[in-house]
Parts: C-alpha cells; structure tokens; sequence
C-alpha cells in the first residue's frame, strides 16, 4: 500500500507540472516514434508503378504472312477439264483462270492493269461456267429426263391453234433457308381475243369488263392472278375470271338498253342523224309510198372514217367525192 | 500592224467596187429580168361572173363601185381589204380556183333539189370570204335574193347591245338584227321590188303593232329596221317567208354566211340574266340562220365558211370543218360540200404580185424580190398583203 501510494505520489507530483503537456504532446510524438524506425537504413522508397506489369507481360505475337502460293492456274494442264474448276457462277479469280486477261482504264499508252487485283475484272458477269462443253455435259446429263416431243405439235402455228390458253409462272431457284419465294405463286395467263368466239354486244361487253388487260395493239388479253397464297390457287382464279368474263358478256343486262348515243365507243353512220338527213335529201320528191332509196354504201363509210380516224384532207376528200355524188352536182 | 492593214485595203476596195456596180445596175433597171406579164395576164375584163372559166383563173376582174357599194356596204370585205381596196380605187377581186370550183357546182345544181350545203374552209388569210364575195357576185348577176351575213362572229362575240327577247331565256341583238336588215335591204331591194314577193301569214307584233298577209316583203323589213325591237322576230319571219317562196319555185335564195361555225361555238361573249354566258343557241337569231341552211328547202344555196379566227382561245387547233362545226354543227350540215382554199399558186402569186406592181403599190424592185415575197409570204394572200404595205 506504501508503495502504491509512492508510486502515485510522484505521478501526481509530475502531473502537476506536466500533466497538461503531457496530455497533448503524446500524440504528437507517437507518429515520431513511427517514423524513426522506417528511416533507419537512411533511403527513399521507390514505388515502382510498373513492377507488377513487367512481370506478367508476355511477348506479343508475330503474325507471320504466309508467304502467297505461286496462283493456281501455273498448276493447270493443258487438258484439264474445265467444268471441274468452274463448275458455276462466280466471280472472277485471277488465279484461276488460265488466260493472259487485262482490264481497266489507264494513261494513254500503258497496259491495261492485269487481271491480279483487278477490280474491274470481278465487277462483270463472266459466263467462264457456261462454256460449250459445260452446256454439252449438261445438256447430256439432262436428256435422261426429257420425254419425245408430242406429235402434232411440230409449228408454232399447230400448238397456239391447240393450246390457245398460255400460262406463266416462275419458279426460283436460290440459297436461302427456304425454298419459298412469294413470286413463285403469280400467274400469267395469255389468249388472243381472236381465239375466243363473240358477237358484236358480247364483245363489246367483253372488253368493258377486262379493261386495260386488253392490248388492242397486240390483240392479246393478260390476266395476272397473285392474290391466293399458292400457284394453283391463282392459276384456278385467273381461268375463273376468264370463263366468267366470257360468259357474263353474253349477258345482256335490263339496264344496257338505256345506252345513248354518247356512250357509244365508235360512230356508226346507221344510227345517227346523218344517215336520216341523207336518205331524206335523196328521196327529196318521190312519193311517200314509193319504194326508198338506200344512201350508198361508200358514202356511209366515209362518214364513218371522217369521225372515228378524225378529219384529214384525204378523209375530207373522200368525204367530198361521195357528198358530190350523193347530190350528184358535178365540177365540169 | 502596216502590213495588215496594207493587205486588208485591196479586198475592201473590191468589195466597194462591187457593191458599186451592183447600185448602179439597180439603177439602170428597176425591174430585173424577171417574167413581165402584160395586163391582160393578170386582169379581165369580163366582169360577168357567170362566164368566168378556167381561161380567167388567176386574173382579176373589177367590181364596179355602185356593185361594190350594194353587195359590201354592210360589210362582206375583210377591213384590211377594204383599205386596200380604197387605196388602189378598184375593187378587184382574183378569180380563184376554189371560187370558179364554187361557182361551178352552182351553176350545175339541180335547183328542184334539195339545197346544197357548201363549206369553204382553209388556213387564216387564204381567201375564204373574198371567195364568197365572188359567189355573191355571181349571186346577184343571177338573180338569186341574197342572205348574206357578213361576220357571226360580231353577234356572239361584240353585240352593240343586248335585251330579253319574248321567249324565256332567250336573248335578242336588236341593233345587230336592225343593222342586218338594212344590210339585206341595200343588198335585196332592186330584186324584191321586181319580184313583189308577199307574206303568207299575218305577223302580230303587238296590240297596234302587225303585218298583215299579202304585204311585201320589203315592208316586212322595212317594219323590222323602223320598229327594232322586233328586228329579231322580223328575221325569223323574213328567212321563214323567204324559204317558202323558194320553196314554191318564186325566187332563188342564196345564203352565203362567213364564219358560220360561231352559231355552234360552245359559248358567246353575251350574259344572260345571272351574268352568265349563255350558248349561242339562246340567242333569237341563230334559230332563223339554222333553218335557212337546212336540206328542207329547195330553190335555194348556202354557201358557208368555217373559220377559227371565229373561235374563241381553246377552240383553235384546227381549220378543219368537222373541228370547227363540233358535233352538232357537222350533223346539222351534213352532207354537205367541203370546198377547200388554199394559199396562191405560182400562177396566181406571179397576178398578184404583178397587180400590186401596176397599182404601184410595190415599188422596190430589187433584185429577186417576189421570190423573197414568196418564201416570206408562203404565198398566202393575207400576209403577201401585209408584207407588201411597206414596200
């Protein structure tokens, strides 16, 4: 107990004097202490950024060139078959065409860049796969599979008057995942009007209904079916609208009669005022109950011609001659 | 420098030289050589228009004034003609070919027939109307009581003024009707009073107001110019008269009217009631005109032209009759004579221009200069006309 309380006699008696310093200065001398120690072999630390990396990097890889193998057509023989190395289209390869090739455009006086690189060359179709005995071979390997020519069918004239009807459509052929192409359903169907058998009012009926499918040049109707999902859907509609077309135009429709003379496609001397004035000019005088006189045929056909070709000086000169007739005046 | 200009000097004193002599030899001779036609190549004297052939084609006869004054005084010559006309104190007209072609088929028509319809048509400036004014001619040499109209276009294009005519919808051209009438008067009066034509019908104009049956018809028209708000009617009536005296063999009519494709034009420069165009079919006059150019009369001839300066814009492509007449117009006509005129020949251009010459209305004569009238003409009269007022 004397001990302690010695013990804590000179604490407090320093305290006394240091204690308040003490308080403070310990703190400050703790990093001193810390410092002290690390100094001691009196040199700086080098912090080295780089020291992990340099050990881990390995050494990059040389990517070596192959040297390029002398082109493939040195290689050819003389006799090769051909088809073998181009079997199908393709795009021009220098290296394997056997030929002295050049292309392109150049200084006045220069080669033309040779077929190596030759952008030129590989831009243009090139038919190397379709040479004659290509054809030849394939055409042979084709043959097993063609049946005789039917007979009967020797001209062009025998099969129009036999298949009057002419379908197209196209199949194609591509790589691609599928097979479908959404062309390959649409129908082309081709007759000559003159093949179908008409009247004068079904005809005209006719090429009402069908419109511009009609090529009054050619004489030809076109039907182009697409509107079914398959082939033989849309081949099965544009024979309906064909044999429904013929049909109907032979309809004659309660409502027809009330066309008038504006409607009418063409003039017809028949049915208009000209013929009326005519026929009375010429029976000016006879009798009513005599038999009448016909206008002459000439006349009504130049009438005809002057409005439905349009007046030119040769029509209105015809027109003229027959007028001159038909009054029968005269320029001695 | 020098010697350019020392070598240029020669070659222009050549060139003055030249030119020099050239002047000079114009001088010497006005009128190159070229073909001189003495008169009797280029004018005749027959002025019997019944007797012109193929001998008078391409000469000019002369109209005499107090003829000229008579047939044209209310119109019936181009104005441009007429100055011309007044300036050379002539009136010659060419005897065409379409015209003796005309003339022609008259002279061979059968009259117990029905009329026949004639329709002279061509390019602008070739001639249609001095052509008719020839037919007119040869109309009033022959007695025929002429209906000439000498310009439709005027009632439908510029009416001196319009006004509701009786009928509903329907417009009259009093002054236009009046001033035909006076035109048909100075035209008719020496042949009508000879041949004391009467009226078959009474014709009440108003309550005081009638014509009675038997008056002539020359009272008849009288009445119309004096009395011009019923100059319209007085019309119908006279045309009406005329075709039934024809008809029943009293007289012969011929109808010659100019620019007659204007009575089927699709629209008129006169408003109606709502001011709005109105067809040329509302007018009171087309009616009469119509009647008088249809095939149900006999004794009678028409003598029509077709012209697109007739036409308003939009409706000039062609001079054809067919365009020109429309539908309506080719089946009120139809059949009828198309007479086509064309632009002088050679033989007539070489008359004409010779004419000119003796009228002295060309007076430089260079070198060559009816050959560049020609090419610069394209031998139409019209424009040979307009390019020789300078020369």
């Amino acid at each position: 107990m004397a001990s302690l309380t010695r013990l804590l006699e000179r604490n407090l008696r320093n305290s006394s004097t240091a204690a308040g310093r003490r308080l403070y200065s310990q703190t400050q001398e703790e990093p001193a202490a810390g410092t002290k120690h690390e100094f001691d072999d009196e040199e700086f630390r080098v912090l080295n950024l780089r020291a992990a990396k340099q050990t881990d990097q390995q050494k990059r890889r040389v990517f070596k060139k192959e040297a390029a193998l002398p082109p493939r057509h040195l290689k050819m023989a003389t006799d090769q078959d051909w088809t073998a190395v181009w079997p199908g289209p393709r795009t021009f390869q220098p290296s394997s065409v056997p030929l002295p090739l050049r292309q392109g455009y150049t200084e006045k006086g220069a080669a033309p860049p040779s077929k190596f690189v030759n952008a030129e060359l590989m831009k243009i179709p090139n038919f190397l796969h379709l040479t004659p005995p290509a054809i030849r071979q394939q055409c042979e390997a084709l043959k097993k599979f063609c049946t005789p020519w039917p007979k009967g069918l020797e001209s062009v004239e025998k099969w129009e008057k036999h298949f009057p009807i002419e379908v197209k459509s196209t199949d194609y052929c591509h790589a691609l995942p599928t097979i479908r192409n959404p062309d390959a359903r649409r129908v082309t169907l081709n007759i000559k009007l003159s093949d179908l058998k008409f009247d004068a009012h079904a005809k005209d009926k006719f090429l009402r209904l069908v419109g511009d499918r009609y090529n009054p040049n050619t004489g030809i109707l076109t039907i182009v079916a697409d509107r079914c999902p398959l082939r033989k859907q849309n081949y099965d509609y544009a024979m309906y609208l064909l044999t429904a077309c013929y049909h109907e135009s032979f309809v004659t429709e309660p409502w027809e009669q009330n066309k008038s003379e504006a409607d009418m496609e063409y003039y017809s001397f028949e049915r208009n005022k000209s013929k009326q004035t005519a026929e009375a000019i010429i029976n000016w005088g006879i009798p009513t109950d005599a038999a009448k006189l016909e206008v002459s045929q000439d006349f009504a056909q130049t009438v005809e011609l002057l409005i439905n070709e349009g007046e030119n000086e040769y029509n209105l000169g015809r027109y003229k001659e027959e007028v001159l007739k038909l009054l029968s005046v005269r320029n001695e | 420098m020098l010697a350019r200009h020392s070598l240029k000097l020669p070659r222009l004193t050549n060139m003055c030289a030249s030119f020099c002599t050239a002047t000079a030899e114009a001088a010497a001779e006005p009128l190159y050589n070229r073909p001189k036609l003495a008169p009797t190549d280029y004018r005749t004297g027959e002025t019997n228009t019944d007797l012109h052939s193929k001998v008078h084609e391409a000469k000019f006869y002369t109209i005499a004034p107090e003829i000229k004054k008579q047939l044209f005084s209310g119109g019936g010559l181009p104005r441009q003609y007429e100055q011309q006309v007044k300036t050379f104190t002539e009136t010659c007209l060419m005897v065409r070919p379409a015209g003796l072609e005309l003339i022609n088929y008259i002279r061979n028509t059968d009259f117990k027939r029905p009329a026949i319809r004639y329709v002279l048509y061509g390019d602008n400036g070739v001639g249609k109307t001095l052509i008719m004014a020839h037919a007119l001619h040869y109309g009033l040499q022959n007695n025929f009581v002429l209906v000439h109209v000498p310009w439709v276009p005027n009632w439908m294009k510029r009416p001196k003024e319009t006004a509701n005519a009786a009928q509903e919808g329907f417009i009259d051209l009093p002054f236009d009707a009046a001033a035909w009438l006076v035109h048909f008067k100075t035209q008719n009066t020496n042949l009508l009073t000879k041949l004391q034509l009467k009226t078959s019908k009474d014709y009440v104009w108003s309550k005081r107001e009638a014509t009675p049956a038997g008056s002539t018809l020359l009272e008849l028209v009288e009445h119309g110019i004096a009395r011009i708000k019923f100059a319209s009617e007085t019309i119908a009536a006279l045309l009406s008269e005329l075709k039934q005296h024809a008809s029943e063999d009293k007289c012969k009519v011929m109808v010659a009217i100019d620019g007659f494709n204007a009575f089927f034009h699709p629209e008129t420069r006169v408003f109606g009631d709502h001011k709005q165009r109105i067809t040329p079919d509302r007018i009171t006059l087309t009616q009469p005109f119509l009647d008088i150019t249809n095939y149900n009369w006999t004794n009678g001839v028409c003598i029509l032209t077709v012209d697109k300066i007739g036409m308003t814009e939009g409706f000039m492509e062609s001079y054809m009759p067919r365009y020109l007449l429309g539908k309506e117009g080719f089946e009120h006509l139809d059949p009828f004579v198309p007479v086509r005129v064309d632009n002088y020949s050679d033989k007539e251009f070489a008359s004409c221009v010779q004419y000119y010459l003796d009228r002295n209305w060309i007076q430089k004569t260079p070198e060559g200069f009816d050959e560049q009238l020609k090419y610069l003409s394209n031998k139409n009269p019209y424009t040979l006309m307009q390019l020789t007022r300078s020369l």
